[in-house]
């Protein structure tokens, strides 16, 4: 027998592992370190999309990756949008990655039937909570690269466990595709479909996403101020007490340091 | 509902961005992209959750997203303005400026040396002047003209 010839399932097991390590190895070479030139960046950008293509692939072999071009282009846009996030030396361009990355996100939100939540994704993190990021950087950044920029901490340690710890989740991910008919995840579907086939009835909240429409952001609003009215008053609370929490910590730093003025007067 | 391809590749995206945030919040040094990252788990958590509450036709998951937005601008708030006022005390962004906070048993972190290739600064598109240039005073100045 060939020793060369092995299982499909031992075949994408290798692809993962080689996957994981070029991950691994593409992250090392894209964060700021001292050993750093244009060329090994380039073979690290390489490398990352090697690696994306076999984390790819070994979905495809596990049953995982769809024909849904839509999906694929958005995912494709918040993955790599992701990436540039954390490996980009100016904090500048960190969060205007990052902005690209939540329209893809929320594209994905968008493809998954979440309508609101993928416009309130837009509208409030890109809108608001990444606008206030930008003053920050405005107000607190110093006039050219800083030396924090450009240098990272651990960058091997963390590239290897942030490539495992994605390796393992897709391992666990590619299961729940892989086991068909065992997996408890199915249960809960299919025994409400059971009972809905067994009563006659139309399960409520259950709406095929092509015909859902207007119905989506509707039934969210049901929920939201029916079941769970107490946490989204609570969540007003939260609002709050952070906004005077906020303005408390800089009033307060303002009255020390005008304190401070008058003591050295 | 969605069908099961469209949960996996959603789980796979999630899982992802998750796993790059915490790469981000391990590494990197400055606390606004620290920040980021955090926020990039986030994401990724979302994503996650959204698939999951499509899949069972359940509302719980797409209400907790609701409530991480929520906490997540809370977050945003309260932690930007300690970052402006952590540089206000030491006019760095830099989280090793408050290695003083550490263990007494635990060693200094040492910087390394700095990457060579970086040194270059780049040059930012500018505007066209338009009409008269203002009297400017130089130590009133608050324009930056690097990113």
């Amino acid at each position: 027998m060939d020793p060369v010839s092995t299982t499909p399932v031992a075949q994408s097991g290798m692809l993962l592992a080689g996957s994981i390590a070029a991950l691994a190895s593409a992250l090392w070479l894209l964060l700021p370190k001292a050993s750093d030139t244009i060329a090994s960046r380039r073979v690290g950008a390489l490398l990352g999309a090697l690696a994306l293509a076999g984390f790819a692939a070994t979905g495809r072999s596990l049953g995982c990756v769809g024909e849904d071009a839509v999906f694929l282009t958005v995912a494709a846009v918040a993955v790599v949008s992701g990436l540039a996030t954390i490996v980009t030396r100016s904090p500048v361009y960190a969060a205007i990655w990052f902005a690209m990355a939540l329209a893809g996100v929320s594209g994905v939100l968008l493809v998954l039937g979440a309508q609101f939540l993928g416009v309130a994704t837009i509208v409030v993190y890109a809108g608001a909570i990444l606008v206030m990021f930008l003053f920050v950087l405005m107000l607190a950044q110093p006039s050219g690269m800083a030396s924090y920029d450009r240098v990272s901490s651990e960058p091997m340690l963390a590239a290897a466990a942030g490539a495992v710890l994605l390796g393992l989740l897709t391992l666990s991910i590619g299961r729940l595709s892989a086991a068909e008919p065992a997996a408890c995840c199915r249960m809960p579907s299919r025994v409400e479909a059971a009972a809905a086939a067994a009563t006659g009835t139309v399960p409520e909240a259950s709406p095929l996403p092509a015909e859902s429409g207007g119905n989506e952001v509707a039934h969210l609003g049901a929920q939201l101020f029916g079941r769970h009215l107490f946490a989204v008053e609570v969540a007003g609370v939260l609002l709050l007490v952070a906004l005077v929490g906020a303005i408390a910590v800089v009033s307060r730093g303002e009255a020390t340091e005008a304190d401070h003025r008058r003591e050295d007067r | 509902m969605i069908p099961a391809t469209l949960l996996t590749n959603a789980l796979l995206v999630g899982a992802v961005l998750f796993c790059l945030g915490l790469v981000g919040i391990l590494t990197r040094r400055n606390l606004i992209v620290m920040f980021l990252s955090a926020e990039l788990m986030l994401q990724g958590v979302s994503v996650t959750l959204v698939a999951w509450s499509r899949y069972h036709g359940d509302w719980g998951g797409q209400v907790l997203v609701v409530f991480v937005l929520t906490v997540a601008a809370c977050e945003a708030a309260v932690a930007l303005v300690l970052v402006l006022q952590a540089f206000a005390r030491t006019g760095r962004l830099d989280a090793a400026a408050w290695q003083s906070l550490r263990e007494d048993n635990l060693p200094r972190a040492i910087d390394r040396e700095l990457p060579a290739g970086d040194s270059v600064v780049p040059t930012w598109p500018r505007l066209t002047p338009a009409g008269v240039r203002p009297e400017a005073d130089a130590s009133q100045s608050l324009e930056r003209d690097h990113v």
